[in-house]
């Protein structure tokens, strides 16, 4: 579904460039009860293909109508004078040519104050330059190959995380306190088999190299995918050796996650954990959270990006 | 007590005597954008005196009605301004006259003595020279030899004259000969319009009249200052000047120095003119030769980096390179961008390196002091945190929102410790309302009030241009190309390697 400048933020104002400091300075865009911008902490840059932004505009709203983010929506065109619009704390840039997005971003973001760039989707070799001007770049794009590619060769630039990264969170965490028993920490290289059920393979992916650039896993170690029952991300994950299998599972209303623990077929008492904010307003404010660089995180890209 | 009795009690704020300000070059464009509209501004305070008027002269054939209606449309385009209905305009307009003239003509000193006693207008006179630099010798000296210059028994003279005040030190040596020949200093006004705004005013307050700021300002707890003076602009139609002046001579000889100067200087005895200007004058001797602190030898090592604007992308929309603008040489080596590291020797700031930065067809347009402090010496919330706390800042923002921003760590709500920086704004505009008084308003009446605190001493400027000198010099003599940045961009790579051979960045802005 195409998008329109104007549906990006349909309650904003046409401006040009260089009003837009003076719009968000002045709120002379801004809705009614919406917090006045000198309490923001933060820039967040969203950038890729306008049917991809749509989306980023509605949680960029949110989050800076809550008074956290100055949000800048930029889409990739071939308009070296792209049409600006300015509702409340965000604003958007329409069919900008890549080669000026370090422009228009180092003349909006807020001074002072951190940048975070939403990536989703676009020419990898756009990073490159993003990366210099960014604390941290979080990447969301629908196909990730080529991105994650690239993104390995600028670990030492900038700090990146990636959406499907924030939404295996919890997944993560609970995988971990299985081995937080030092029993199961023991028999790590027991283990010989991870299978992992659901729609999205990349994700899939990531977490498999996440838990194998981790954990010293014999040579014999397989991943298996299959797909999953549901249209979730992921719908399971079971880590198995001969004698014990553990499992996180995704509940039937999809907003928990359940963990079991089976030892020689028996199986200990369930545990429900919720999967919490997995909307995009809800990881992005997980990820404005985070400051440093996630080694976790670039290990298991590197090792994916590798294999 | 005043002289008029009746101005005790009033709560009003100071107005000059009678005054007649003597505009030179009245019909160019810093008279047009700028003073015309201070004037205006000042009568709508209510600051100039019951007796004001205003001459302009220019080589341009006019008479006073044409310069009224200059006036009228200067208040339209640049103060946004209807003057037709508005009774302040017509007051002051009927309060406005012409002579035109060459200004190396002596007849046109004899015209405008005439006209002052015509218009009953020669008590106080304030000359403005909204002239090129070129010209201001011989109209001081015509006002000299005219006697025009010199203040009657009851009455004043004083001259302003714009930056750049010379350019070089003999020049600006030769220049201020000349100017006292025929005025002495007290009746000279170097106008640096820097000084005349809110915030530069402000550092002043800031620094001195709050007691916890000034223990800290100093090598103990300051890591580095940054001074930057961004703008959006290309040259426009100023080539014909600024192919022979460039970024070093047009910015740093005089704005950055002083602003450096304020940050630097030691408190003042009292606020009078000579107390702040001595002590920012000490600040400007402590300035160490700008090429002594080189890194290595060779061109890529010094701490002063000049560089042009290319093509690129500003304020929405593509722009030419500095070459390709009109009334630039295909082949100019005049610097667009200046990165220099000053270091300071005196007590407070051995050590501290000042960092100052300025370009055009930067991002943004912005101009403001960075203080950054010292790390504390110990972190303490590493472990927990993950991640090193950002020093703090303390950022004086002189355009184009004038204010000061404090940035510090704070904790992020939530049972883990995760530590973020936040920044706490004062704005002049959210804070007090009403109109921020624009830097030239405050110029003018500071001058006819004949306070000189916020305009260059003499010494200061001769000793500015003596640091800028060599680094001119250098430049002559060096072959290798110019760097270069894209406009849009935040200067050239050699600025960024600047800051990391000390370990340090510029500051996003």
């Amino acid at each position: 579904m195409s998008t329109s400048p104007s549906e990006l933020l349909p309650a904003g104002a046409a401006v040009s460039f260089n009003k837009i400091g003076e719009a968000m300075a002045m709120g002379t865009c801004q809705a009614n009860g919406a917090t006045p911008m000198r309490a923001l902490v933060a820039t967040v840059v969203a950038v890729g293909p306008i049917e991809r932004l749509g989306a980023a505009a509605e949680a960029l709203q949110s989050l800076g109508d809550a008074g956290t983010v100055r949000g800048i929506l930029i889409s990739e065109g071939d308009n070296p004078a792209p049409p600006a619009r300015v509702a409340g704390n965000t604003v958007a840039l329409h069919g900008l040519p890549p080669a000026y997005f370090n422009n228009a971003v180092g003349a909006l973001r807020l001074s002072s104050l951190p940048t975070l760039v939403w990536w989703r989707g676009g020419r990898p070799d756009t990073l490159d330059g993003l990366a210099g001007l960014a604390e941290r770049i979080v990447l969301d794009d629908d196909e990730p190959e080529s991105t994650w590619s690239r993104a390995v060769t600028l670990f030492e630039g900038s700090a990146f995380s990636d959406l499907r990264w924030a939404r295996l969170t919890q997944w993560r965490a609970l995988m971990a306190h299985f081995f937080d028993i030092p029993e199961v920490l023991a028999a790590t290289a027991d283990f010989s088999k991870l299978t992992i059920a659901g729609s999205d393979r990349m994700s899939a992916r990531l977490f498999a190299a996440w838990l194998q650039s981790s954990l010293q896993f014999n040579a014999g170690f397989t991943v298996e995918y299959a797909e999953g029952s549901t249209k979730a991300m992921i719908d399971e994950v079971r880590l198995a050796d001969h004698e014990q299998e553990l499992v996180i599972r995704l509940s039937p209303h999809r907003t928990c996650l359940e963990t079991q623990v089976s030892v020689q077929g028996h199986r200990s008492a369930s545990r429900l954990v919720s999967l919490r904010d997995q909307t995009l307003t809800g990881l992005l404010t997980e990820e404005l959270r985070i400051r440093a660089r996630d080694g976790a995180f670039e290990r298991a890209l590197s090792r994916l990006v590798s294999a | 007590m005043s002289a008029n009795p009746l101005h005790d009690g009033l709560r009003l704020e100071p107005t000059p005597g009678p005054t007649t300000l003597v505009i030179f070059g009245a019909s160019g464009d810093l008279t047009r954008r700028k003073l015309l509209p201070a004037v205006y501004r000042l009568s709508r305070r209510g600051r100039l005196p019951a007796q004001f008027a205003v001459i302009g002269i220019a080589r341009t054939q006019m008479d006073d009605e044409a310069f009224r209606t200059q006036f009228r449309d200067s208040l339209k385009e640049f103060a946004g301004t209807d003057a037709h209905g508005d009774e302040v305009a017509a007051s002051l307009a009927s309060r406005m006259y012409y002579v035109s003239g060459e200004t190396d003509d002596a007849g046109l000193y004899q015209r405008l003595q005439a006209r002052l006693t015509e218009i009953n207008g020669a008590e106080g006179v304030l000359f403005y020279l909204a002239i090129p630099p070129t010209v201001y010798a011989a109209v001081i000296e015509q006002l000299g030899a005219s006697g025009l210059a010199d203040p009657p028994s009851r009455g004043w003279r004083r001259i302003v004259v714009e930056k750049p005040f010379g350019t070089d030190l003999d020049s600006a040596r030769a220049l201020n000969r000349l100017a006292h020949q025929h005025f002495d200093e007290d009746q000279v006004y170097r106008i640096d319009h820097y000084l005349g705004k809110e915030t530069v005013q402000n550092l002043l307050v800031f620094r001195f009249a709050n007691g916890m700021f000034e223990p800290v300002w100093n090598r103990r707890y300051i890591d580095h200052v940054q001074i930057t003076a961004a703008e959006t602009v290309g040259v426009e139609h100023r080539a014909a000047y600024y192919e022979g002046a460039g970024a070093l001579r047009d910015m740093v000889q005089n704005h950055l120095m002083q602003v450096l100067s304020l940050v630097a200087m030691e408190p003042p005895i009292a606020f009078t003119a000579e107390s702040v200007r001595d002590r920012k004058m000490d600040a400007l001797l402590a300035v160490q030769p700008l090429l002594s602190n080189a890194d290595g030898k060779g061109a890529a090592a010094s701490p002063v980096v000049r560089a042009q604007y290319r093509a690129g992308w500003v304020n929405g929309s593509e722009v030419p390179g500095y070459r390709a603008e009109k009334g630039v040489a295909a082949a100019s080596t005049t610097e667009t961008y200046v990165a220099a590291r000053v270091h300071l020797d005196s007590w407070r700031w051995a050590g501290v390196p000042f960092y100052l930065r300025t370009g055009k067809r930067l991002p943004k347009r912005t101009t403001e002091i960075a203080i950054q402090f010292r790390r504390p010496p110990l972190e303490i919330f590493r472990r927990a945190s993950q991640v090193s706390v950002a020093p703090n800042l303390l950022v004086v923002n002189v355009q184009p929102d004038e204010g000061i921003s404090l940035r510090f760590e704070t904790k992020l709500p939530g049972t883990r410790m995760q530590i973020a920086p936040v920044m706490m704004n004062f704005r002049y505009g959210t804070t007090f309302g009403g109109e921020v008084p624009e830097a030239y308003e405050t110029l003018l009446l500071d001058a006819m009030l004949g306070d000189p605190t916020l305009f260059a001493r003499h010494d200061f400027v001769e000793t500015s241009w003596s640091l800028i000198g060599p680094v001119l010099d250098a430049w002559r003599s060096q072959k290798d190309e110019m760097a270069t940045y894209e406009g849009g961009e935040w200067g050239p790579a050699e600025a960024d390697e600047l800051m990391s051979r000390d370990g340090r960045r510029w500051r996003s802005l």
